[in-house]
């Protein structure tokens, strides 16, 4: 058969229902191949949010999500959406199409070395130049994505390969690839560390959402007696309304989190990498504290934190090897206590009546009305670090964010992404008016593949996070943080038929949700916010816990 | 000095992937080796880095990569080198540690010479 033929069939072969991206030239003939298949090909508006979407749908499914775009511009558009992928570990394979292999490298129409290209942001990829290898080389693809840590694998398919022939025994060739380390030397160890601590903390981070081991965790919890901080890609993965999870840490977290995490004597990390936006100042974090860190990925381990006992598995199994070997703890529980008093007392004044209406009423309103199974998805800036310290995940619901790239305009794609995964579900992008503006021609996308998310806009006419860091850090002397003129959001999403509420006053924004849930299209819920909140508290970049800039948090339970 | 040895597949991209993470991590690599080995299909990198904790930080990110077999320090005697000196008589080639070649370039005082450095 020819190699168009095979490549549609390996996807088949692998399970794949669905697809995003956009055609060009060197796709023809497979996209020919697609019109006879069952594979629901979605036709993006530009190939980043292909990326975006395919990334959603892997975060809910917990499968590869599968997105392809053409030579050259569609390659590059891509990058983005794979990077996002690669910094936040989720499956993903990324196809694109390249000029002819007899012309590689003499820049031929819409060329690019994609090879190269995508080389340091994915965790394998293939430049296909050799038909027999082709099938073997696809589903290599989706075992890598699948193995070990998840991330996105890509490859790069020259138009001749699609034409070659490809035979009966090539494709049914079997494929391996190394299994993942693990090295539980230190069990013991970690294991008389917890049994000994006096003030033990669990920080879980976003191994834990993709290995779901969440309930494993609170078990173990329990049995420590021991308070539970999260970071943002953990958020979710452990219910937030119980009483020993105190919520997301790190820069813009909530105090107790980060209370528990500089006062403990031995923090347990799950599948967390202590990225910047946690530890602030790396030297300052965790001085008094000694460190066992789980990670499915050996290269974590005293990466960016020395001096611990380092446990190499993927979380649900090391988390349960602990829980065998645990015997008795040995103190009392006085911290248990202390950390369930304080998480009691670290409650946020959500200024719920003011004017003009304050974003984190907003998203008080959202914790209260969206279902409990839910998947919210959020862009990047304020309206992400508002959703992450003012929106309760539990029961089912779903936390999806842009953590490491930090990826302004992932949270719409990702929905719609999720929306394809989830139908039943509600699904909604809690939004920026900065970010929403670079993805917005994806309103097309959702009306025309019936995926009504709901987008909460926290529309305050400033890109701002970096407003904030402005005003906070250079003296208000702003600069290119001011959208001048921004559109018409209500008239603009209704051009594209979806519905869409301007909201200005507290007491509309309840009856807003309820509507947008109930919508059967997509719906756009403009909330014009005060553009002179900030997020708060924040701990200045670089600096530690004694600098935290507190705003209207309530905090008393002292230095964190 | 640090030597590390690298066993990979022998195929277009490998260099490229593998210095990547050197270059990510902004280490300097002071002198590389490459060919084809005694396994079919597989090459052999030997290369040399000032830093041992560089070394040891980039070691498991190299084995991550999954063209790299298998990837580690080795222990290396003393720092080689070698010279080309090109006088009236013809071209001599010297090889050895980098004192003794270092001597026997200052000694010989050709008209011209090339030196490389750290080599292994």
């Amino acid at each position: 058969m020819k190699g168009a033929r095979a490549a549609v069939e390996l996807l088949e072969e692998q399970n794949v229902k669905v697809m995003f991206g956009i055609p060009g030239g060197v796709l023809l003939q497979f996209y020919d191949e697609l019109v006879q298949s069952d594979i629901r090909h979605i036709l993006v508006r530009h190939e980043q949010c292909a990326g975006h979407m395919a990334d959603g749908f892997a975060r809910v499914s917990k499968r590869p999500g599968v997105c392809i775009a053409t030579s050259g511009p569609g390659a590059t558009n891509l990058v983005t959406g794979v990077a996002t992928a690669y910094m936040d570990s989720s499956p993903m394979v990324a196809i694109t199409g390249q000029v002819a292999t007899n012309v590689l490298g003499n820049d031929a129409f819409q060329e690019a070395d994609a090879f190269s290209l995508m080389m340091p942001i994915t965790k394998h990829n293939f430049r296909v130049t050799d038909p027999k290898e082709f099938p073997e080389t696809l589903k290599k693809a989706f075992l890598i994505a699948t193995t070990g840590r998840y991330g996105p694998v890509h490859i790069d398919i020259p138009v001749d390969i699609f034409s070659a022939d490809i035979t009966d025994e090539q494709m049914s060739k079997e494929v391996r690839v190394p299994k993942p380390k693990r090295n539980l030397t230190g069990l013991l160890d970690a294991l008389k560390l917890l049994e000994n601590a006096e003030r033990p903390t669990i920080m879980v981070g976003g191994g834990v959402t993709w290995s779901q081991a969440g309930g494993d965790i609170m078990r173990l919890a329990e049995m420590l007696m021991c308070p539970v901080v999260t970071t943002l890609m953990a958020k979710g993965s452990v219910p937030e309304n119980h009483p020993l999870v105190l919520g997301v840490c790190g820069m813009h977290g909530r105090q107790v989190a980060n209370y528990a995490l500089n006062n403990c004597d031995v923090l347990l990390a799950i599948g967390t990498r202590f990225s910047d936006r946690v530890t602030g100042k790396l030297s300052e974090f965790g001085t008094k504290t000694k460190v066992v860190h789980v990670d499915i990925d050996s290269s974590e381990i005293g990466k960016n934190v020395k001096g611990r006992v380092g446990l190499v598995g993927d979380a649900w199994t090391v988390v349960n090897a602990l829980i065998a070997g645990m015997q008795q703890r040995k103190k009392a529980p006085t911290w248990k206590q202390k950390m369930l008093d304080l998480n009691k007392q670290c409650s946020c004044d959500y200024d719920l009546t003011s004017e003009p209406l304050k974003p984190q009423k907003v998203i008080h309103e959202l914790s209260k009305h969206l279902p409990e199974d839910a998947i919210i998805t959020t862009e990047v800036g304020q309206n992400q670090m508002w959703a992450l310290h003012f929106f309760k995940c539990y029961g089912k619901r779903q936390f999806i964010t842009s953590g490491g790239l930090g990826t302004m305009g992932f949270g719409f794609p990702a929905a719609l992404g999720a929306k394809v995964a989830a139908p039943d579900r509600v699904v909604a992008d809690i939004a920026g008016d900065g970010s929403l503006q670079m993805v917005i021609q994806e309103f097309a996308t959702a009306m025309e593949n019936d995926l009504p998310v709901v987008i909460a806009l926290l529309d305050n006419g400033w890109l701002g996070n970096v407003k904030q860091w402005q005003k906070l850090f250079y003296g208000e002397r702003y600069i290119a943080t001011k959208f001048g003129r921004n559109p018409d959001f209500v008239k603009l999403a209704e051009a594209y038929g979806a519905e869409a509420l301007r909201v200005e006053r507290p007491s509309e924004v309840a009856e807003a949700i309820q509507r947008g849930v109930k919508a059967e299209v997509p719906m756009l819920l403009d909330f014009i916010v005060d553009p002179e909140e900030d997020v708060l508290p924040m701990l200045p970049p670089g600096k530690s816990s004694g600098d935290c800039i507190k705003g209207r948090c309530r905090w008393k339970g002292g230095v964190c | 000095m640090e030597v590390m040895m690298l066993l990979v597949y022998d195929q277009p991209g490998v260099m490229q992937r593998v210095m990547g993470e050197f270059n990510r991590k902004r280490i300097n690599v002071e002198t590389i080796v490459v060919g084809k080995c005694e396994m079919a299909d597989k090459a052999r990198i030997v290369l040399s880095i000032k830093d041992r904790e560089k070394a040891m930080s980039v070691l498991e990110h190299l084995r991550a990569l999954h063209e790299v077999i298998d990837a580690d320090l080795v222990e290396q005697e003393r720092h080689e080198a070698y010279a080309l000196l090109f006088s009236k008589e013809g071209v001599c080639r010297v090889t050895g540690t980098v004192e003794e070649v270092d001597s026997i370039v200052g000694k010989s005082k050709p008209e011209r010479y090339i030196q490389a450095m750290n080599a292994i």
